[in-house]
């Protein structure tokens, strides 16, 4: 807390427009037509920032698109006929972008995406070339949104640990926002742009850490994480649960689409000429029965009723044994998009209900 | 739609026909199965078992093309019960003894045969839907893709106004339309007896002012169905104006070669055409017949408007530059008018819709500025400060009062028998569109369903000896196509269902033309078929 | 990355990809010989185009490169010879838009290759002792650089239980006697004789009860999942311990590298984890 800054209000648009010279700016905007959503800033006079609700997009697509060439090809006929195929790399120019107004949800997107592309035994230079020289400004949530539950999974409201900068808006009483020093990008501008911030004092901290406790006391969905994980490691038998929910599923994929922390991908040619084309890569969903289908026919998963087991149990249970913690970062998007209800809360609510009900006739019977 | 899509959220009780919900219209679907949630009752009409009929409370699994047996029988249980809306009959309709006394005159068991569906379950339907005060129908093309579709909708609405479910929000008869601006293109009188806004080509005064407008003389008459046009051919020979052969055909953005039943003669029509003009996106198989083919701009290349099943018109910017050569539809028509010596010089999309404001009453307030700043209107708009209508037939109908319009079954123009024991019922499945113009071109949509299927009831392949997977050979009296087979209890006994989206399993050489003469709607649900192991 | 948020027990950036190398970008690798094994499948011998890389290039039994055709997108194949003497093999079966464009190439074309990739056999618990191998139809393909490594050290008790639909289906038929001359012990057998066959008629499992595998030797098996299913248990039912039991894997693959997701299995990626994997640590036992 001793090196933690104050920024006016005011102050803010300015500093903007000074680090938009420097970098590239990603932030949280409002369009024509009421919707909010992460985008670049090219003209901070000619667009709505939205500080106040939650970007419809998470920053995925920005190191991560959504369609993303990977390379073009193209086939020779050599002197005997014979094909000749080559591949040229269509590589991301790196473009060091500043991103503001983030979500802590949203940055526990981008650092599980560090691990899945940057993280393992192979390093994907696609998302590298975008991502170096990336810093982010976290806006911490004053008020969580009606579906948010990252108190749930510890990625939010407010964050420890992950940021550049993080952000509180101190307001009405305080007339800016306490900014917190994490990371070496956000030392770096705090230190090129002194005179904007000045230290905070003592009565900006309190009131700092009054809207964090605030901010806790006002989720609206309670949300037992923690319990579902541990039930799911404990192989706890879903099946009825995912049976249900697999038969009310759409198929459309829009949770995967939505969520911070889903980066399935599948690879394909797309040919633009007889002798040509790009491989490109684009998101998948795992719920989508063709994502584990072999050549043959053959398809190991039991498309009907185990679809959503592969999604849940990736979230919840794979990746608090690979990683420590579940990936579900609880920012609430795919309980908005889905078009048959069976979104993450209500699964790990139908598997805390199951609990809870055989404990209470565990409990009836002693 | 009488309704806002968002009501049917709120409805009590949901009576869904011939319409694979989850499938064709997932935002329907979403709205259901809210409702269901809360506590609404669903009944599902369909000869399939559809993923929305097993979420059903009640499935009435009817023959197909009963449906007008199955809504007397309903009606019929709601008379005997009393539970007809006494009120509403009297103050909002007309020829109600002339319903209740075919209803009288109905036997329900005859009924439970014709339709194959108990008669304790029509009660309990009967009784569900009645009771309800917030009760909304929604059908698709299971309802009117037969050649007694109109005859269908008009049991629906006799079956609506006999409770009451209609004026009111939350409550009312609902069609799906499917094609994204199928509804727009009817609203302006892409319809061959109507000109924009459903005003008939029969009035000499709607005439006239369209006339004045355009600077021309209308005709008196109406035009061509698209089943005259693509099946002319067969019309040939026959005395009357109306069944010279046509010479020459413009065809925008839709692919009979694959969408119109009996596809024999819809080839061997096109094929004697002098000329053939195809405006469409990609080189479909209609558009390769053509000697003049006109690429179009897609919807995300042009800007304009667009109105989908709830009557609502959404304004579309466009956001990308049309590739090579394409140009929007307008611009092509505008082009073809000029060079034709009747030139249409709108200055702009908003400039067109101003016109269509000034013409036509449904659509009077809805200027493009009004739209553009909002989600929509939904027609009637009547004019500039009107903000739009949710829900229809709030005060009155269109015509005054309800008229109720006794229907008697009619049976498929081709059902099955001996020789073709299987009725065969075509529909979409959710990965691939219409005829796969576009979605067949998504690497993902292909992945997910590339392999047209039939689908057969397990007893059914059994007697047969067909495995999953196998390639079959149907057959009708018209043609016969290739599909995989797929064992599954979405099907009857002596039913067969199948999707129309793959050029290397043409569907529709099998569909009749059979059709309503009223619509003139092909009755894409019902035709006869044998299925055969095909060893290649 | 943050490792106080995800403390992963995956160590950051081992393995051969510390270059800064593009891992999606395919290498050409020209098709020197065309063996016809079967009528679906065929045995593609290649070399790389780049001499140097050819001449660097290696891998380890078990291991698979994603190949590649324009147009039709990318498929993982498994080594069925490492690379030596300048050339290494790929075995592949006509069973799609991509393998059956495949197979109308000739000597001189090429195919874009990515890998190598996965895991490898266990080489040094495989050698040494009794090794009975189990493997039906094409699934030899993968154990083949096993076969011919083990032999050619001559230090195993080596038998190959192999069984095909027909007897027109046996991969590698060239290798058998020179295999039997090194000291294998080969057991055919097919599902349905066609006339002329005279060996053995039934499923590869029921081959156990003529060699009768020691408990304590290794046993290697690959073929149709259902396959490896019943020779687990098979294996298993004459004593050996499921830590002794070695198979490879099938999945859909789209990157090769453990990042796209679609080899994801139980709670492993099969690209990565795999596709080796021993009786007891398959990621989903009734489902291989």
């Amino acid at each position: 807390m001793s090196d933690a800054l104050f920024l006016h209000k005011d102050h803010l648009l300015p500093l903007l427009r000074r680090l938009g010279r420097e970098y590239r700016l990603v932030g949280p905007v409002r369009n024509g037509l009421g919707d909010t959503m992460y985008a670049e800033i090219t003209d901070l006079d000619q667009v709505r920032l939205d500080l106040r609700n939650q970007p419809q997009n998470s920053l995925k697509s920005f190191l991560f698109p959504q369609d993303d060439p990977l390379a073009s090809y193209v086939v020779d006929e050599g002197p005997a006929r014979e094909q000749a195929l080559t591949y040229f790399p269509i590589l991301p120019e790196n473009r060091p972008t500043l991103f503001f107004g983030v979500r802590p949800c949203d940055l526990f997107g981008v650092l599980y995406m560090d691990l899945v592309f940057l993280g393992g035994r192979y390093r994907d230079i696609y998302y590298e070339q975008r991502r170096r020289g990336a810093v982010f400004l976290v806006l911490g949530c004053n008020r969580p949104f009606a579906n948010c539950f990252c108190n749930a999974t510890r990625s939010g409201p407010f964050l420890e640990f992950g940021f550049d900068l993080q952000l509180t808006d101190l307001s009405p009483e305080g007339k800016g926002y306490f900014v917190e020093v994490g990371k070496a990008g956000g030392r770096a501008i705090t230190r090129e742009m002194a005179p904007f911030f000045h230290p905070a004092d003592e009565e900006q901290a309190r009131l700092q850490y009054q809207r964090v406790l605030e901010s806790r006391g006002l989720f609206e969905q309670l949300v037992h994480v923690d319990l579902a994980c541990r039930l799911l490691e404990q192989d706890q038998d879903t099946s009825a649960i995912l049976a249900d929910l697999s038969a009310r599923c759409q198929d459309c994929g829009g949770c995967a689409h939505v969520c911070p922390t889903c980066t399935c991908f599948t690879i394909t040619d797309r040919p633009r000429g007889k002798d040509s084309g790009e491989r490109v890569r684009c998101w998948d969903a795992c719920t989508f029965a063709g994502f584990s289908l072999m050549a043959g026919g053959h398809n190991p998963v039991d498309v009907k009723r185990e679809r959503l087991r592969r999604r849940f149990y990736h979230k919840l249970k794979t990746d608090v044994q690979r990683h420590g913690r579940p990936s579900c970062v609880g920012c609430g998007r795919c309980v908005d998009i889905c078009f048959g209800g069976v979104d993450i809360i209500r699964f790990i609510r139908r598997l805390t209900d199951l609990d809870e009900a055989r404990s209470t006739a565990a409990g009836k019977e002693t | 739609m009488t309704n806002t899509i968002g009501e049917i959220e709120q409805a009590q009780v949901i009576l869904v026909s011939g319409s694979n919900t989850t499938r064709t219209h997932p935002q329907v679907a979403r709205r259901i199965y809210n409702a269901v949630d809360a506590g609404a009752r669903l009944i599902v009409i369909d000869p399939r078992a559809t993923k929305i009929a097993r979420h059903a409370h009640i499935h009435l699994q009817i023959r197909p093309g009963t449906d007008i047996a199955l809504l007397n029988g309903i009606m019929r249980c709601i008379l005997d019960e009393n539970l007809i809306d006494d009120l509403f009959i009297e103050m909002r309709t007309e020829n109600f003894l002339a319903l209740r006394d075919m209803l009288l005159g109905i036997n329900l068991a005859d009924i439970e045969s014709i339709t194959g569906v108990a008669r304790e379950k029509i009660a309990l339907a009967a009784r569900t839907y009645a009771q309800a005060r917030r009760a909304v129908i929604c059908y698709c093309l299971g309802v009117t893709q037969h050649t007694c579709g109109t005859a269908n909708v008009e049991s629906y609405a006799n079956l609506a106004m006999l409770t009451g479910h209609v004026e009111q929000e939350f409550t009312g008869v609902d069609p799906l339309r499917g094609q994204y601006n199928v509804q727009g293109a009817c609203d302006m009188g892409a319809l061959p007896a109507v000109l924009p806004g459903y005003q008939a080509v029969s009035d000499a005064t709607v005439r006239r002012k369209f006339g004045r407008a355009w600077g021309c003389e209308l005709p008196q008459k109406p035009g061509r169905t698209l089943l005259d046009m693509t099946h002319g051919a067969l019309r040939a020979g026959l005395p009357g104006e109306e069944n010279a052969p046509l010479a020459a055909m413009y065809i925008m953005g839709e692919n009979p070669m694959l969408s119109d039943p009996t596809l024999g003669r819809v080839r061997t029509t096109l094929e004697s055409l002098d000329f053939l003009v195809v405006s469409d996106i990609f080189l479909s198989e209609t558009a390769r017949l053509a000697h003049v083919v006109l690429p179009a701009a897609c919807y995300a290349e042009k800007t304009g408007t667009v109105t989908n099943s709830e009557r609502r018109v959404q304004y579309f910017r466009k956001a990308v530059e049309p590739p090579g050569e394409a140009r929007p539809d307008s611009w092509i028509i505008r082009e073809l008018a000029a060079r034709m010596g009747h030139p249409m010089p709108y200055a702009s999309e908003a400039e067109i819709m101003e016109e269509i404001c000034l013409l036509t009453p449904v659509y009077g307030g809805m200027y493009h500025d009004r739209l553009a700043a909002g989600h929509g209107l939904q027609w009637p708009c009547p004019d500039r400060d009107h903000p739009g209508t949710p829900f229809l037939h709030k005060y009155s109908f269109t015509r005054g009062r309800g008229r109720f319009e006794p229907q008697r079954h009619v049976e498929p123009a081709e059902p099955p028998d001996e020789e073709f024991p299987f009725t065969l019922i075509t529909g979409r499945s959710y990965y691939q569109y219409h005829t796969g113009t576009m979605s067949r071109r998504s690497p993902l949509l292909e992945r997910e369903y590339h392999c047209p299927r039939l689908n057969m009831h397990p007893g059914d392949a059994d007697r047969l000896g067909l495995r999953e997977g196998e390639t079959v050979r149907v057959v009708s009296r018209r043609g016969q196509v290739t599909f995989t087979l797929h064992r599954t209890d979405e099907a009857k006994p002596g039913r067969v269902s199948c999707d129309f989206h793959f050029r290397e399993s043409p569907a529709n050489m099998l569909t009749t033309a059979a059709n309503d003469p009223v619509a003139r709607c092909p009755e894409y649900k019902c035709c006869a078929v044998k299925v055969e192991a095909c060893h290649e | 990355m943050d490792s106080q948020l995800y403390p992963s027990r995956r160590q950051a950036g081992t393995g051969p990809d510390r270059t800064g190398r593009n891992i999606y970008l395919p290498d050409q690798a020209v098709i020197r010989e065309v063996i016809r094994e079967n009528p679906l499948v065929n045995t593609y011998v290649l070399s790389l185009c780049d001499e140097l890389a050819n001449h660097r290039f290696t891998a380890a039994a078990g291991q698979f490169l994603m190949i590649s055709m324009p147009h039709l997108g990318e498929a993982p194949i498994s080594f069925s010879a490492l690379p030596a003497n300048g050339c290494f093999s790929l075995t592949i079966r006509n069973s799609g838009s991509l393998t059956g464009a495949v197979h109308n190439l000739k000597p001189g074309d090429i195919l874009g290759v990515r890998g190598p990739y996965g895991n490898g056999f266990p080489m040094e618990r495989l050698a040494g002792g009794e090794l009975v191998i189990l493997a039906g139809g094409i699934g030899l393909a993968p154990l083949r650089p096993v076969i011919e490594s083990l032999l050619g050290a001559g230090s195993s008790r080596l038998s190959l239980l192999y069984g095909c639909r027909t007897q027109e289906d046996f991969c590698f038929r060239d290798d058998f006697d020179r295999w039997q001359e090194l000291g294998l012990d080969l057991h055919l057998t097919v599902d349905q004789a066609d006339p002329g066959w005279q060996g053995r008629v039934g499923v590869v499992t029921e081959l156990l009860d003529q060699v009768e595998p020691e408990p304590d030797g290794m046993a290697l098996i690959c073929g149709p999942g259902i396959m490896i299913r019943f020779g687990i248990q098979a294996l298993q039912n004459k004593g050996l311990a499921p830590a002794s039991i070695i198979t490879t894997l099938e999945r859909h693959m789209k990157c090769g590298v453990g990042i796209c997701g679609h080899c994801h299995s139980g709670d492993r990626l099969i690209c990565l984890d795999g596709p080796v994997f021993s009786a007891d640590t398959l990621p989903e036992p009734n489902n291989p």
